[in-house]
């Protein structure tokens, strides 16, 4: 077993300080790695753009039509082909992506793997170069996650160091993409830590100063959106931010529900998984001659959606809908790719198709348009990512203004509730909760979910043959002094088991059975090792009784052993102390 | 700085007058350099600033050929193997093309000075400025300029205001091509400096930028340098797109009422080349290397308000040795011009010119009635 982390993570005095200092100078440097990691990453990205023919620039300057056309199908399709291929060196056969980062910190797993993330990184990186309509700062997330994980393996540092590490690499990887050092921090804690330790907090922070540092002097990027110095809402254009931010929350629901509802479908279809990807590259290619704005990130899409004028009212239902249905199909038949970057422009573009149709009843001046397009952009990602205040954030310091930020505010008021009543707190815990980690009841319990009952297997449980005598039977277990015996034949099959009172009364009755065979209860539940220490606790509260019987998965019927309540119970109690020292404990 | 230089111009003779003694035999005369330059006050600042001091120093005397923009008469040259020039000042687009085709020599960048404090010219001359096979040595610019007295109370002060009729109303000339005009219209809607081209790639970005420049009422289109100051002068527009050389020489020279909006000027890089063939490659590198020195790029800022492109070059321009007139305020790179300053895609351009000035003539067509 591993040392105990909380017991150092509560050190006092002079060493505590050095430790905890340590930690900071860590949480910096993973911070300036993962920035440097996340620049590269997008550069990369933007010469793929430009030398594949994917973005609307290198397009313009290719003049050879009957190319391009081929080049649009191809590029997709041949895309997917790698990414397909890369998958299949991976143990999941799919891209890792934040969800993952999200489980190994809620369960307090850490320790994600470095090649697989890898893997994850170069496949997104094939995924977005090649024009999928996948988002950018979800492998972002992963490769900086995945980056801070390997520093704490490095140090051989405990399990709570190493979810700090991986905050950090996750705030600096959003510091550097987003140049917004808050929304980096704020992002950590609200979807990846989901608490908050002062403990963790100074390294989170060292980390997304770091990356913000290595951000500006490096990347030189056009702000995601300007405003307009003089144009203030009227007081009544908040009630429509308001409803645009519950209008959002559906338009929210609607992409999530597509992009899991292609990955159910892609799951029946009669295509090898590596090839789907590659299949799904064709159709987008294939779409986008005619709508070329569903191409890649969209950042010319996203552009001309916080211009009024630049889409009428039509063509912004058109590419809202295409652009939901791209992505899905791209996310759903395994490109590797966020969700993010997509949903800031369905949001986008949702929110300016409000801001058309108030427009077209004669309310509006051009000038707060930008309000709306930004309004329907929170009101969107917010619910996806489930995070509100890091969206707010992100507006915050990328516009710098305050009356936007609040108009934002309003829509996200509503938006995320909603979504989080109607679809759950974010595509990811949807995702985890599909793969069978609950998170929506806290992490206590998320830590429990993740615990098999085989790590506290026992085998000192009394074992009978069914055709033992109950006088004998009673013997044996009044030696061992247990109330219980399991029954298991000679081919190792469990076969039910008795307790004490019943084999007492059994020898107390008229008609006693020659043995205790014929006795056996099968009514007790049993367990198989897999099975989670919160489904064993589940099961405990149906049962009277000092144990669980564990029976092997393949056969559900071979004996492994038995697990007793008080280790439940007490594993119970360990982890609890763990969770309150990691949140609760000052370092 | 005048002693100083003089003092040191006087050891340059000395040692040169040594070292022509030491050759004496073997190299009778130094043979002139030929430079292939704009003519008109630019190549008079040229002299002045440049040309004259190097012949002092080296002892090589410069000739100066009038050129008129282009690559027609460089291939022909290179082709027929005899190619008359040693250095020819050119925009960095053509110098990039020129350069595509094999037109030119490459040059090193080991050949540029580092600047008098020791900083290396790659950190010392503005992004982009050193190319395989030229190095920029000034920068002019594309900006607005307009009447003074046009708009009693208020001043444009954004590239924006520039389609803002109502708060600046009255005719405006711009230049009758794509180029700048497509850049404008985009920023006016507040889209990146970064996105420009971006947006221009596609059907909807040019359509909007168009439709910014259909909403303007009147627009006189221009085709030669001088036009826009003429209209300018007789008040037949209030803003006028144009060359900050140009607005500068009317404003100094004929007091002209008009005064230039620096935001969203489109920078040029003027460029030295040498041709491949050149009759003297050595000379010809001795007076680039000479002339891009932060010195020598400040001495040609003083006379003709153009861009150096080493940032030591701009921290030291002075007054115009005439006029008395302080330069800096009117080079495009001085900082507080150059904040809102577009970097034009001649990459893009190079390749995409066709076809935008065919769309650019069919709208002009459909849309505009002269």
């Amino acid at each position: 077993m591993e040392t105990h982390p909380a017991s150092q993570a509560t050190a006092r005095g002079p060493m505590g300080v050095m430790r905890f200092l340590a930690l900071v100078l860590l949480g910096a440097l993973i911070g300036a790695v993962a920035a440097a990691l996340a620049t590269g990453f997008v550069n990369a990205v933007l010469w793929l753009n430009e030398a594949l023919l994917v973005s609307p620039r290198s397009r313009m300057m290719f003049d050879r039509p009957d190319m391009l056309l081929i080049a649009t199908v191809a590029v997709p399709a041949l895309g997917g082909l790698m990414v397909g291929l890369l998958h299949r060196a991976i143990a999941e056969r799919r891209a890792h992506t934040p969800a993952d980062v999200i489980a190994a910190v809620q369960t307090r797993q850490g320790r994600l793997p470095a090649r697989a993330g890898a893997l994850s990184a170069l496949s997104a990186l094939v995924s977005l170069g090649a024009g999928a309509s996948v988002g950018q700062y979800g492998p972002l997330v992963h490769l900086g996650a995945t980056i801070g994980s390997l520093g704490a393996r490095l140090l051989r540092l405990g399990r709570s160091e190493d979810n700090i590490t991986i905050a950090c690499g996750v705030a600096a990887a959003i510091a550097t993409a987003f140049n917004a050092p808050l929304a980096g921090i704020v992002f950590a804690h609200e979807v990846v830590l989901r608490h908050y330790a002062l403990r963790a907090f100074a390294p989170i922070a060292a980390a997304a100063i770091v990356g913000y540092v290595i951000a500006t002097s490096v990347l030189e990027r056009g702000a995601l959106f300007h405003v307009a110095d003089t144009a203030v809402p009227q007081p009544w254009e908040f009630a429509l931010f308001l409803a645009i931010g519950g209008l959002g929350a559906l338009v929210a629901g609607a992409y999530m529900r597509a992009t899991l509802g292609v990955a159910r479908l892609a799951a029946h279809l009669p295509l090898a998984p590596a090839l789907r990807p590659a299949a799904a590259g064709a159709l987008l290619g294939a779409t986008a001659l005619w709508v070329p704005d569903i191409l890649g990130i969209g950042q010319e899409t996203l552009r001309f959606a916080t211009i009024a004028g630049a889409y009428d009212s039509g063509e912004l239902v058109v590419v809202l809908v295409l652009k939901i249905a791209a992505t899905a199909l791209c996310l759903g038949m395994g490109f590797s790719g966020g969700v993010f970057s997509p949903a800031l422009v369905i949001g986008t573009l949702f929110g300016a198709l409000c801001g058309s149709l108030v427009g077209e009843l004669g309310a509006l001046s051009t000038d707060t348009f930008i309000y709306y397009a930004v309004c329907g952009m929170v009101a969107v990602t917010a619910p996806v990512i489930g995070a509100p205040l890091t969206s707010l954030l992100i507006v915050f310091e990328l516009t710098g203004s305050y009356a936007l930020t609040t108009a934002a505010l309003a829509s996200v008021t509503l938006a995320s509730p909603i979504a989080a009543q109607l679809f759950g707190r974010s595509l990811f815990d949807i995702q985890l909760q599909a793969r069978g980690l609950d998170l929506s009841a806290g992490r206590g319990r998320a830590v429990l979910q993740s615990m098999p009952v085989g790590e506290h297997l026992s085998r000192d449980g009394v074992t009978l043959a069914p055709s033992v005598t109950v006088d004998r039977a009673v013997a044996e277990l009044g030696r061992a002094g247990h109330g219980e015996a399991y029954l298991v034949d000679a081919s190792g099959r469990y076969r039910g088991c008795v307790t004490l009172a019943d084999l007492e009364g059994a020898r107390a009755s008229q008609d006693a059975p020659a043995s205790v065979g014929e006795l056996a209860t099968v009514e007790r539940p049993v367990l198989h090792p897999s099975t989670s220490l919160w489904a064993a606790m589940t099961t405990l509260e149906t049962v009277t009784g000092e144990a669980l019987p564990v029976v092997d998965e393949a056969d559900d019927e071979t004996f492994l052993g038995v697990v007793y309540e008080t280790s439940i119970a007490r594993a119970y109690l360990a982890h609890s102390d763990e969770l309150r020292q990691e949140e609760h404990g000052t370092g | 700085m005048a002693p100083a230089r003089r003092w040191r111009y006087g050891i340059g003779v000395l040692l040169l007058g040594l070292s022509l003694a030491l050759a004496a035999d073997s190299e009778e005369k130094a043979e002139a350099l030929t430079v292939l330059s704009w003519g008109g006050a630019y190549e008079r600042a040229q002299r002045e600033a440049w040309f004259e001091p190097f012949t002092a120093e080296t002892g090589i005397p410069v000739e100066v050929a009038r050129y008129d923009g282009g690559l027609d008469g460089l291939r022909r040259a290179v082709a027929s193997g005899e190619v008359p020039w040693d250095v020819i000042d050119m925009t960095r687009s053509d110098a990039m093309a020129a350069c595509e085709e094999g037109l030119l020599e490459p040059l090193s960048p080991t050949l540029l000075a580092p600047a008098p404090d020791g900083t290396p010219p790659e950190r010392d001359f503005l992004p982009d400025s050193i190319g395989r096979c030229a190095v920029t040595h000034t920068l002019f610019a594309t900006v607005i300029a307009y009447r003074r007295d046009a708009f009693p109370g208020q001043r444009p002060t954004a590239i924006a205001d520039l389609f803002d009729q109502q708060r600046f109303p009255g005719p405006r000339a711009l230049q009758r091509t794509p180029a700048v005009n497509l850049e404008w219209a985009l920023r006016s809607y507040r889209v990146p400096r970064e996105e420009l081209y971006g947006l221009l790639s596609t059907r909807r970005g040019l359509s909007l930028a168009l439709d910014r420049l259909e909403q303007l009422d009147t627009i006189r289109w221009w085709e030669g340098g001088e036009q826009p100051v003429e209209w300018l002068l007789d008040g037949e527009v209030v803003m006028a797109s144009g060359y900050n050389g140009r607005f500068f020489d009317a404003m100094i020279h004929r007091n002209a009422p008009i005064e230039i909006l620096w935001d969203g000027q489109v920078q040029e890089h003027e460029t030295w080349v040498i041709p491949r063939g050149s009759p003297q490659p050595e000379s010809a590198r001795e007076l680039v290397r000479f002339t891009t020195s932060t010195e020598r790029l400040a001495e040609l800022a003083r006379r003709i308000p153009y861009g150096p492109a080493r940032r030591s070059a701009t921290r030291r321009v002075t007054d115009h040795p005439e006029t008395g007139q302080d330069m800096r305020l009117h080079l495009p790179t001085h900082p507080l011009n150059a904040d809102g300053a577009i970097v034009k895609d001649e990459a893009w351009y190079a390749r995409t010119l066709e076809r935008i000035d065919d769309y650019f003539r069919d709208w002009l067509a459909a849309h505009v009635d002269e």
